[in-house]
């Protein structure tokens, strides 16, 4: 348990901003204090930005309350503005509840209407009713970046008011499988979707998240995916009507990645007691161990979990893409073959997938067998739910535990989140496949 | 129907609450007292009616104008005439008139083992919950030993069972005048006892061929073992209505096993007691072969049929729903 939270802890990079974003925002003068004085090239930056940053507001359309709130900035001279996908993730997703509005420098209001989004990245563009100043540009030659140089994060900290914050560039974290720059420096909620410049003036990235277990560990998305999505913006002859739609197809596009990346990278086992487990370990795929061993214990848990550390972030309901792996095995020489099987008994139950009113899922479905894989007996469970928003992705549970010993038990658990149905049972397939025994104890 | 003659109190379900013996006819019955019959009813006049014998020599009652009169089968009438049979009511007391020459039914057959009440079947329905406790506690003992547990699990148990017994106790000294505690005791230690092996039964059976469904669904067999006790405490409190107590039984049984399949329905989302079989015991008991990992997979393809066909029906209460999150912001 204390593991999962671990990968709960160390995964929260993409939905930290707007999760932060939501709940703090009224704490305000705390997290001021964390902002550094602005140094005399920081000045320079904000003065020539200023006219161009703009605040993007999220609203409830009955009532104009706002419900969110995040930062953007003007591309040129155009009326396009970049922002994070998880700013416009409720106009995305319910436009019939959602409005946006921006307010600039100046407090001047307008509408905005989205024209784009990249769930995957975490970026969309908007358009809005005046157009910039041309400070802006990404242009095809991006600038390269050096370890330890200035960079300037923009935006409008908490609703305070807009701010420059000024840091280090530590090179490209490629945790994920889409590669986000790490920039040492203060970035708070409210701040997401704002520009992040180099001393020259050129954009660096867009401010995404950070890190709340550490001191001053941000992320910026890399500019290279605002060129991209933009040049998708100029080739794009009007409008899509559903950007849910969009969304699903985006998340089916990343499992593919996900699944044809985990299946390029040979799959890497560990060994639990006389039993060989998959495990995927790799940059994407990170595993921890524990262990009960404990003298008042009259027997042993040795635990291996796996995970994918970043999930996609869809709204602040859902964050899927993802893979998780445990492995659990239990073993006594004390216990008496009776007292063993309800130990093993206790531990395999209960797993199921969530409750069954959720409405993001239909109910979870399962089937249970007693099945070989040729190399060990097992007690297995799949378990299945498909999403209700995105069609063609679904959630699979595989569950297996050993049935070749009776004072040892070897317990599996895998979970595969927002994958479509092939890709779901292809990896079931490799993972219960994968489980083997070694040796004779 | 010769003389004397014995008029009969009865109560509501027909059994003698006392008798007054009358030597001759006729029989004036009411609530003064220069009748031959006093009847204490509040509902009766001082000279509700006469039982006398009519012109054609049978033996009959005559209402004597009274207020709420002679109500025979639900009826009121001005006269009737009786047999030993004839159940007629004055006010509200259920009368019955027999002469000496009715016949009467041979014995019962004293099925009773009067041997076993009291202290007997108390100190062994004490023994059986008692090892069944430590049973139930040594099988499922996952730690170090320490006798407290058993001891707690001990007293937790019997002071359940206690109250159980007592509760049926109480109702067989209302309603047959003694306790037989002893005997509740012996039946509560029965059931514990074979809703236990059925239990166990269930889990091994489940496990050696793989026979799932008898522990997803097995609290609709522990729920039946109840329903057998609450048979056989009824029985010990009165051992003259079997069948209406075995009817008893199976509605108990049938209304017991709704309320847990709406409950299950409710509270997980599926009828059964449990998502899938946990239960694991040693490797030698499985008697059933194996499937191959390959083909139980295959299998979930007809998952993907039901969700997909669910995913389509739209969500009830959905709106509700997005209330919520709404606030949630």
């Amino acid at each position: 348990m204390t593991d999962r939270i671990k990968t709960m802890t160390v995964s929260a990079t993409l939905a930290t901003c707007t999760s932060f974003l939501m709940a703090l925002w009224l704490a305000g003068a705390a997290a001021e204090a964390q902002l550094a004085p602005p140094s005399s090239s920081a000045q320079h930056i904000y003065s020539q930005a200023k006219p161009d940053l703009l605040q993007l507001r999220v609203l409830l359309k009955s009532g104009h309350t706002q419900s969110s709130v995040g930062s953007g900035f003007l591309i040129g001279t155009s009326h396009l503005v970049v922002t994070n996908y998880h700013v416009m993730s409720q106009i995305a997703l319910e436009p019939e509840t959602y409005t946006g509005e921006y307010i600039d420098t100046n407090g001047r209001r307008g509408a905005v209407e989205l024209l784009a989004v990249d769930v995957l990245h975490d970026l969309a563009v908007v358009r809005i009713d005046r157009p910039g100043s041309g400070f802006f540009t990404v242009p095809e030659q991006l600038p390269t970046l050096t370890q330890g140089q200035y960079l300037y994060s923009l935006g409008n900290p908490l609703d305070l008011g807009f701010a420059i914050s000024e840091g280090a560039y530590n090179g490209v974290i490629s945790r994920g499988f889409y590669d986000q720059l790490m920039f040492t420096g203060p970035i708070n909620a409210g701040m997401s979707g704002g520009p992040n410049m180099t001393v020259d003036g050129q954009v660096a990235g867009v401010n995404v998240s950070k890190r709340q277990d550490g001191e001053l560990v941000s992320f910026l998305v890399p500019a290279r995916y605002v060129r991209d999505l933009l040049k998708k913006v100029a080739g794009q002859k009007q409008t899509p009507k559903d950007f849910k739609i969009l969304t699903g197809l985006q998340l089916l596009e990343h499992q593919a990645l996900m699944m044809d990346r985990l299946e390029k990278t040979p799959l890497t086992f560990k060994v639990l007691g006389p039993y060989r487990v998959p495990a995927w370990e790799s940059d994407q795929v990170r595993c921890w161990g524990q262990s009960n061993a404990k003298q008042s214990k009259p027997y042993t848990v040795d635990e291996v979990n796996c995970a994918i550390e970043s999930r996609i972030y869809v709204s602040d309901q859902l964050e899927t893409g993802m893979i998780a792996i445990n492995h659990k095995f239990l073993k006594s020489r004390e216990l008496g073959v009776w007292q063993f099987s309800s130990l093993a008994g206790a531990s395999f139950k209960d797993q199921g997938m969530g409750g069954h009113k959720d409405t993001r899922y239909t109910q979870a479905q399962c089937r249970e067998q007693f099945v070989s894989n040729g190399k060990l007996p097992m007690r297995a469970v799949i378990c299945l739910r498909a999403y209700r928003k995105f069609p063609e992705l679904y959630d699979f549970a595989l569950m297996t535990a050993s049935t070749d010993e009776s004072r040892m038990s070897l317990q599996s658990r895998l979970d595969a989140r927002g994958v479509s149905f092939e890709n779901g049972l292809r990896i079931s397939r490799i993972f219960i496949e994968g489980i083997s025994r070694e040796s004779r104890p | 129907m010769n003389p004397p003659f014995f008029v009969e109190v009865l109560n509501r379900s027909g059994e003698v609450r006392h008798r007054q013996r009358v030597d001759a006819l006729p029989i004036r019955i009411g609530r003064g007292y220069d009748n031959d019959f006093i009847l204490d009813d509040r509902h009766a006049c001082p000279h509700h009616a006469i039982i006398e014998r009519s012109c054609e020599g049978d033996i009959s009652i005559r209402d004597l104008d009274s207020k709420n009169g002679v109500i025979l089968k639900g009826s009121r009438c001005e006269r009737a005439s009786l047999d030993g049979n004839t159940i007629f009511r004055l006010g509200h007391t259920p009368l019955r008139l027999r002469s000496v020459d009715f016949p009467t039914d041979d014995a019962l057959t004293d099925t009773t083992l009067h041997q076993w009440e009291g202290w007997p079947p108390a100190m062994t329905g004490v023994l059986v919950i008692l090892l069944l406790t430590l049973a139930g506690e040594w099988f499922t003992d996952t730690e170090k030993f320490e006798p407290i547990r058993y001891v707690t699990a001990s007293v937790g148990v019997l002071s359940m069972s206690l109250l159980w017994c007592g509760t049926w106790a109480l109702a067989n000294r209302l309603f047959a005048g003694h306790m037989r505690i002893g005997r509740h005791l012996f039946i509560t230690a029965c059931g514990l006892l074979v809703s236990e092996i059925i239990s166990l039964l269930c889990s091994i059976s489940a496990y050696a061929f793989s026979l799932e469904v008898f522990t997803r669904y097995d609290s609709h067999l522990a729920m039946a073992v109840v329903s057998g006790m609450v048979y056989f405490h009824l029985l010990t409190i009165n051992p003259a209505h079997k069948k209406s107590f075995a009817l008893t039984g199976v509605i108990v049984s049938l209304m017991g096993s709704v309320v847990i399949l709406m409950i299950n329905f409710q509270s997980k989302g599926y009828l059964a007691d449990e998502l899938f079989m946990s239960e694991m015991f040693s490797p030698a008991w499985r008697m059933s072969s194996d499937k191959p990992a390959s083909d139980f997979l295959a299998e979930t393809r007809k998952l993907k049929d039901i969700v997909d066909t669910e995913r389509a029906r739209p969500v009830s209460g959905d709106l509700a729903d997005d209330e919520g999150e709404k606030n949630g912001n």
